[in-house]
């Protein structure tokens, strides 16, 4: 009797949570051809708290503004990419996120296998955007990290190719976030042994040193050089502080290779700092083959969403020039909204998309075994 | 006929056996926290252990080849026994000999220091005791990541570590500190062993302070040696106090995070806790097998301290009998000793408050001049405007900070109300049926949640409450803060029990006075700072933790520690150092204000 009643509790709970999950995704599909205006009405007509996680910071500026607009009750929370995931995993009703902006576009390609989110274009935005920026996630901004190094001194790596950073000379002169730390930078190490980079990095290693490249037990060129690379790299314990150390008047023949908008914190010395693809647009130069990598972050609606019209207004919000306001102000953040231009200084999105490695989830997802061979770099 | 009358007696035997048996407070106390224990700490064992066996959906699915929510021996084979890429060496092998060697030197340096400054405060003459004892415990008070980003920023210099940039050491003084002073094994050990060793004060300074007169007495009488009544007298009496320390010390270095974080990645110094934190990302299974090895050698101390305890070599050391221990002259060497003991305590527990004061003013990093001093990041208003980064006022003016500082100070009293009220009932369960083995179960069991990882305990109780609706926000929090800080407030009550002799509690049993008037009348008011104490611990602890809620929390906003970690995460130093300077001095002001109301100290909390 006591199993039977158990059974039964357990059928009623899977149901109820199988139906919110096919509600909040009737209401994604139906939200998809609302008008804003409908999506206003729909959204005020909710309850409860708005709750947003993001692995931005402006994320709770932008949610202030937006829940200001609407006289919304809202809480943000700035979280790291994991802690995102497993409380998407493990937290429903009022608890649960309604809406995150999230990196790693492999892990998130998972956790849409999973059922965890689900993708949100609003029917507003689908002729501005471009479509691999629409599916199978919408692409809120781009974000760049980028080779910057310490001008000052007799010393300054102002490289132009990046096997300068694999010399021996270079030795403990390269930070850079660890691997093992944020999946995006072990998303970009992953990528460097794709075929298209590897060969790129070969051509890279001939105009380099002036003959072909010997890759000795290495499957490819991007193998070798991310061996290399690492082997002189030393880990900062996060970009801001990677920023903020470049940057010292002590760390003359340093160079970093991290977040572009990093530059905007008072405490960074920038006058101290230039961006190896800003040298070399000015002086007409590229950085071989790559003056770092550029990767996207995500908005997306919880499938256990307690106000799943909100979160598609916010993620509108988002998308717009007025929502995009806190990335906009300074350098480093990039929409693929095309009405919304880069800041003044900086350089474009189809710059960068041409100069920078770009993170391919298939490729990364497919490839997940290169990650161990990564993991043996990182040790001493 | 016969057969059913037989068995009727047998069954009225067996139930005034059981009425019996459940007439004495301690057994019922004893059961009902056997069964609470076993439901809130071997059903997230259990749980944790299905993990290690579950293929989990994704990358895990993907590398085995095998279907999500299999079990297979997968992981285990992965970690342990793949070669390819040296992966199990890396990922297990290696941390696992670094955690090894960083958790015994840390144990030992606890033991050699706390122990040596509780010997010189409660046996000797020594001058300035009442400085060393008040703020030899503020290591502890304040969050262990502190000393460890101190050390750091101290001694960091351009020749080591990210090479970038000169600490006070190297600025101010022109000393360039070696790599393995700064950075790895040497630090990590010694930031831990620091961080912990008021338990060897606490411990064994709370058994030299009430040991028995008379044994020393005794043999001073017949004139033996002082280093002769050291090494054969008080070492054996104080050996039970260095085991706990060490148990307690070895299971919170091998668990701990943010110290080899700090002082471990510059120079990829790698412990089990950093392996485990990375595997928890993509593969879960592997990173909770890690777990269960932290787990299972905690498991091995405490039954080695267990084996201890219920020998005949424990001592009880409130008689009722009173005895003046005589005092060691230390005669010229008073003074050089009291000198350095200051020294180091002001290095390791005053400086670190004034860099982080001091870090939490100035704009630009590294420079000192008062040009660049601002009290913004305190009081600022506008600061999104001038400053683009971190909050647009200063913590003490933003209503988030004052909302999350109200947050974790009710989350902290709670948790140290209910955990230091069952610690006082077990404490009194165990000690009363002391020696049987259903005593020795739930003191295990109470103890067993100090050595599960805080984060991985975390993230079971996470797991849990995704099937509880009704577990969540303050309730979620204030239950896995219960049960992780029971373990301090068991052994407050346990310890406190064991030193009340027997017949304290006898003649009241006798004249028939019900149980909870003995418990209010003569147990608790006797040992009242002890108990007071149990419930100091648990609330500092609470007030600075962080692994443990980081995924509990409803937002990273709700309280100081994650607020903290937010701004440091995000590179907001002056914030992040403004806070955490706010939470150390908040907890301090805790412990000074319950100190002076009601005498409790945590210095009186373990070892009674």
């Amino acid at each position: 009797m006591k199993k039977f009643a158990a059974l039964v509790l357990a059928l009623i709970m899977a149901l109820c949570a199988v139906h919110a999950l096919a509600d909040v995704a009737a209401d994604v599909e139906a939200g998809q051809a609302m008008t804003h205006d409908e999506l206003v009405e729909k959204a005020l007509a909710e309850t409860g708290t708005f709750v947003v996680y993001g692995n931005t910071s402006r994320i709770s500026t932008a949610a202030e503004e937006f829940a200001a607009l609407y006289n919304i009750p809202y809480e943000p929370s700035n979280l790291k990419d994991q802690e995102i995931y497993t409380k998407l995993r493990n937290e429903s009703g009022s608890a649960a996120a309604d809406m995150v902006m999230i990196q790693d576009g492999a892990q998130l390609a998972d956790a849409i296998d999973e059922g965890l989110v689900i993708n949100f274009v609003p029917a507003s935005m689908k002729d501005a955007l471009d479509e691999a920026d629409q599916q199978p996630a919408l692409v809120h901004q781009y974000i760049n990290k980028l080779f910057i190094y310490n001008n000052k001194g007799d010393n300054v790596p102002a490289i132009k190719n990046v096997w300068e950073l694999t010399a021996p000379e270079m030795k403990d002169c390269v930070i850079f976030k660890n691997p093992e730390n944020e999946k995006v930078n072990m998303n970009f190490l992953v990528m460097c042994t794709k075929p298209e980079w590897a060969d790129k990095l070969a051509e890279a290693y001939k105009a380099w040193k002036g003959e072909d490249i010997d890759l000795g037990s290495y499957k490819n060129a991007g193998y070798k050089w991310v061996a290399e690379f690492l082997d002189n790299v030393i880990f900062g314990k996060s970009d801001t502080t990677i920023a903020e150390e470049v940057s010292q008047d002590t760390a003359t023949g340093k160079i970093g290779l991290f977040v572009l908008s990093k530059l905007r914190s008072s405490s960074v010395l920038t006058d101290n700092l230039t961006v190896a693809q800003y040298d070399a647009t000015v002086n007409g130069y590229t950085v071989e083959p790559f003056a770092g990598f550029m990767y996207p972050m995500y908005t997306m609606v919880n499938t256990k969403a307690t106000r799943p019209y909100t979160a598609m207004l916010f993620i509108e919000y988002l998308m717009t020039q007025e929502g995009f306001k806190p990335w906009g102000k300074s350098i480093g953040a990039y929409s693929p909204n095309g009405a919304i231009t880069v800041n003044e200084g900086d350089l474009t999105i189809d710059v960068w998309k041409n100069t920078l490695v770009m993170e391919d989830a298939d490729y990364i997802l497919e490839n997940f075994e290169v990650e161990d061979f990564i993991l043996q770099h990182c040790q001493k | 006929m016969d057969q059913a009358k037989t068995q009727n007696v047998k069954m009225r035997k067996l139930w005034g056996r059981v009425c019996s048996w459940l007439s004495r407070p301690a057994n019922v106390i004893l059961l009902v926290f056997l069964i609470a224990l076993a439901a809130l700490t071997l059903y997230p064992l259990l749980s944790m252990l299905m993990e290690t066996f579950t293929i989990h959906v994704g990358r895990e699915a993907r590398a085995a080849k095998e279907a999500a929510g299999t079990l297979s021996l997968y992981h285990f084979q992965r970690l342990f026994a793949t070669s390819e890429n040296d992966y199990s060496w890396i990922q297990f092998y290696q941390p696992f000999l670094n955690t090894l060697i960083v958790s015994l030197s840390a144990s030992v340096i606890a033991i050699l220091f706390g122990g040596t400054v509780a010997f010189l405060v409660t046996r000797t003459n020594l001058k300035y005791k009442k400085f060393v004892s008040a703020v030899f415990t503020f290591p502890y008070i304040m969050p262990s990541w502190t000393l460890a980003l101190f050390w750091e920023a101290f001694f960091k210099n351009v020749n080591i570590g990210l090479k970038t940039s000169n600490g006070i050491m190297a600025a101010v003084f022109g000393v360039y500190m070696p790599e393995w002073f700064v950075y790895g094994a040497f630090p990590i050990a010694l930031v831990l062993g620091l961080h912990y060793a008021p338990f060897a004060y606490i411990l064994i300074g709370g058994i030299l302070r009430n040991m028995d007169a008379n044994l020393e007495e005794a043999a001073t009488i017949l004139r033996t040696s002082r280093p002769r009544i050291i090494w054969h007298i008080t070492l054996p009496i104080v050996k039970p106090a260095m085991l706990s320390t060490f148990l307690l010390v070895f299971a919170s270095s091998m668990s701990a995070y943010s110290v080899p974080v700090f002082l471990g990645s510059p120079v990829r110094y790698y412990v089990l806790s950093t392996k485990m934190k990375s595997l928890m990302d993509s593969y879960p299974g592997q990173a909770y097998i890690i777990v269960a090895v932290m787990i299972l050698f905690g498991v091995g101390i405490l039954l080695l301290n267990q084996k201890v305890t219920n020998s005949r070599k424990q001592f009880t050391t409130v008689t009722g009998k009173s005895g003046q221990i005589s005092k060691i002259n230390l005669g010229k060497a008073n003074l050089p000793v009291a000198i350095i003991l200051v020294i180091i305590l002001v290095m390791v527990a005053v400086v670190p408050l004034i860099t982080f004061a001091m870090e939490s003013v100035i704009v630009k990093a590294g420079d000192y001049s008062l040009s660049n001093m601002t009290l913004d990041f305190w009081i600022g208003t506008n600061l999104q405007e001038r400053l683009d980064q971190g909050d647009s006022t200063g913590i003490l003016l933003n209503p988030k900070v004052w909302n999350a500082l109200g947050y974790s100070l009710g989350l902290a009293a709670t948790c140290s109300l209910i955990a230091g009220t069952c610690g006082i009932l077990v404490g009194y369960g165990v000690a009363k049926r002391r020696g049987s083995r259903f005593s020795s179960w739930v003191n295990s069991l109470s103890f067993f949640p100090y050595l599960m990882p805080s984060l991985a305990f975390g993230a079971i109780y996470l797991a849990m409450s995704s099937k509880i609706p009704w577990l969540r926000g303050f309730l979620l929090l204030g239950l896995v803060g219960s049960v992780k800080y029971l373990p301090f407030a068991s052994r407050s009550g346990v310890n406190a029990m064991l030193q009340l002799s027997g017949e304290i509690e006898e003649s009241a049993v006798i004249t028939g006075v019900p149980w909870w008037k003995r418990m209010a009348r003569i147990i608790v008011p006797i040992q009242k700072s002890s108990f007071l104490s149990g419930y100091l611990l648990p609330m500092v602890s609470c007030m600075r933790e962080l692994s443990l809620f980081v995924l509990l929390v409803p937002t990273s906003n709700t309280i100081l520690t994650t607020m903290l970690m937010q701004y440091s995460e995000k590179g907001w130093a002056q914030f992040g150092n403004a806070i955490n300077l706010l939470i150390i001095i908040v907890v301090l002001l805790v412990n000074f204000i319950v100190n002076k109301l009601t005498g409790a100290s945590i210095d009186k909390g373990v070892g009674g």
